[in-house]
């Protein structure tokens, strides 16, 4: 079977506009969490958020193109364009058949949809702009990547709330497992800061409310968490196949081994209780990289600090790692970042990568007094140096959609 | 105070992401200022939301075919009672 691995990354996030910064700012423990700058949160119960700051698309795309793309396909293009030049890609024309974009997404151009919405309220239909749907169509992160970066294969766009942006890379292995694909940009991306989906999230008590400690509003597996904070970004892999990373002389972060998913089947935002829903995704992952259950190292957890995930989530790794869950390490990028949505489970898988890469785990931040249903080793406060011989990161969705993508380090 | 090409430029320059050098009188907007289908709708909202102080119009679907080059809008806005 052809083998598939990571020669670049990129992405914007709350804590870095590149990926190597993004990663950098995830091993040194820096919070991207912010009172909300975009507008003014005032009359929010959550007035905290992590945004994207400083970001400029003119440095990845024409300003015109620019101009007809959402924020959240901005945002991967920007990631997708610097997973290319980290990987030194150059694609032939003959190739560009054989080259990928799989970028998924949770809610895609929702900021459109509102915007569009208040013009047709308060100026009627005929001041509708025409890039509304082009704009706001879910799809078109990928393919706005696959415009920028030339990419003619298949251009997919998987939607799967928060579980999403591990979606793409069970795509891209098999993509290039099948031989259909020999480059795919795999990600995701989210750019949803309103006071819409704030509001509603903060409705379901999904959100932490701690304004006043923006820094220390994300704290999953700690005992005082209270709900995630919400954020926006993308993060875009460049996941090639060996043997063109091989020939080509790429240097390699890691080789993708694997991936499972599963579905709940239970409720629209509650996960199992016993987490056997996200256990079974992990051991279809691991079953379809070929590794044993002691042989990974480190999981970037989906970890997002709701009472209800931090437990499930832990369970389910007892269920599926039986007794090396207590020896492996766990973080949840997600204390620094905040929770990315779309991109969350991409974010995730980079810090998997890079930790096979590096032989570095990062922190879970903010993990001060872990909660008697989380007793297992989660690296709080410290990023801890350690042999990363494969790393797991794990996405849950609202519906119950479940994710386990593993990478594992490369051996020609 | 600005005049109408002035105006309509600045409109175009933001609207098409031009340079304000490129939008001459005779430019076409499609072969010389590069807009497609999608921009020239959205430049008619632009310059109805610009002008509308002006004077009251629309820009229908048939004004729209007719405009081809930055002075077809100039020549339409004066149409419309938009002082020069």
């Amino acid at each position: 079977m052809r083998r598939a691995v990571v020669t670049g990354i990129g992405a914007v996030t709350p804590v870095g506009l590149t990926g190597h910064e993004t990663w950098q700012n995830l091993v040194a423990g820096v919070s991207g969490i912010r009172r909300i700058e975009s507008f003014d949160p005032s009359d929010l119960p959550v007035q905290i958020a992590g945004e994207v700051r400083g970001f400029e698309p003119g440095r990845y795309m024409d300003t015109k193109a620019a101009r007809r793309m959402s924020r959240f396909a901005q945002f991967a293009v920007a990631a997708a364009v610097q997973a290319a030049e980290d990987a030194g890609l150059v694609l032939s024309d003959a190739e560009r058949h054989r080259a990928a974009a799989a970028i998924a997404t949770g809610a895609g151009g929702v900021l459109e949809t509102i915007k569009e919405t208040d013009v047709l309220r308060e100026k009627g239909p005929e001041r509708i702009s025409a890039f509304f749907i082009p704009m706001m169509a879910p799809n078109m992160a990928a393919c706005q990547v696959a415009m920028r970066l030339g990419l003619r294969g298949p251009a997919l766009a998987s939607v799967a709330a928060c579980a999403s942006g591990l979606y793409s890379f069970i795509e891209a292995k098999q993509l290039i497992a099948s031989g259909v694909a020999d480059v795919v940009f795999a990600g995701g991306t989210e750019a949803a800061i309103h006071p819409l989906p704030i509001a509603a999230l903060a409705n379901m008590r999904a959100l932490s409310r701690r304004n006043e400690e923006p820094e220390r509003a994300s704290r999953p597996f700690d005992r005082d968490r209270d709900g995630f904070v919400f954020s926006e970004g993308a993060v875009v892999l460049l996941v090639e196949s060996e043997e063109r990373a091989r020939e080509r002389g790429a240097r390699v972060y890691a080789e993708l081994a694997g991936g499972g998913l599963s579905c709940d089947a239970y409720h629209i935002t509650a996960p199992l209780e016993d987490g056997s829903g996200a256990a079974e995704a992990m051991v279809t992952a691991l079953r379809d990289a070929g590794l044993a259950a002691d042989e990974v190292d480190y999981i970037a957890a989906h970890g997002t600090g709701t009472p209800l995930n931090d437990a499930a989530e832990t369970a389910a790794i007892k269920s599926a790692f039986g007794e090396h869950a207590y020896r492996l390490s766990i973080s949840a990028p997600k204390s620094m970042a905040g929770h990315l949505l779309g991109a969350a489970g991409a974010l995730g898988a980079l810090a998997a990568a890079m930790a096979c890469y590096e032989d570095v785990v990062p922190p879970t931040i903010n993990l001060e007094h872990p909660a008697p249903e989380c007793d297992l080793d989660y690296t709080p406060q410290r990023a801890r140096r350690r042999t990363v011989r494969a790393a797991a990161a794990n996405g849950f969705g609202f519906g119950g959609q479940n994710a386990c993508v593993i990478f594992r380090k490369y051996a020609p | 105070m600005p005049s109408l090409f002035e105006r309509v430029r600045d409109v175009i320059v933001a609207q098409l992401k031009v340079k304000p050098e490129e939008v001459t009188p005779e430019a076409h907007l499609i072969d010389d200022l590069r807009a497609d289908s999608l921009d020239i709708v959205d430049l008619t909202i632009a310059l109805e939301e610009a002008f509308a102080e002006d004077a009251e119009f629309q820009i229908s679907e048939e004004d729209a075919e007719n405009i081809r080059t930055v002075q077809d809008i100039i020549d339409f806005l004066k149409a419309q009672g938009v002082p020069d």
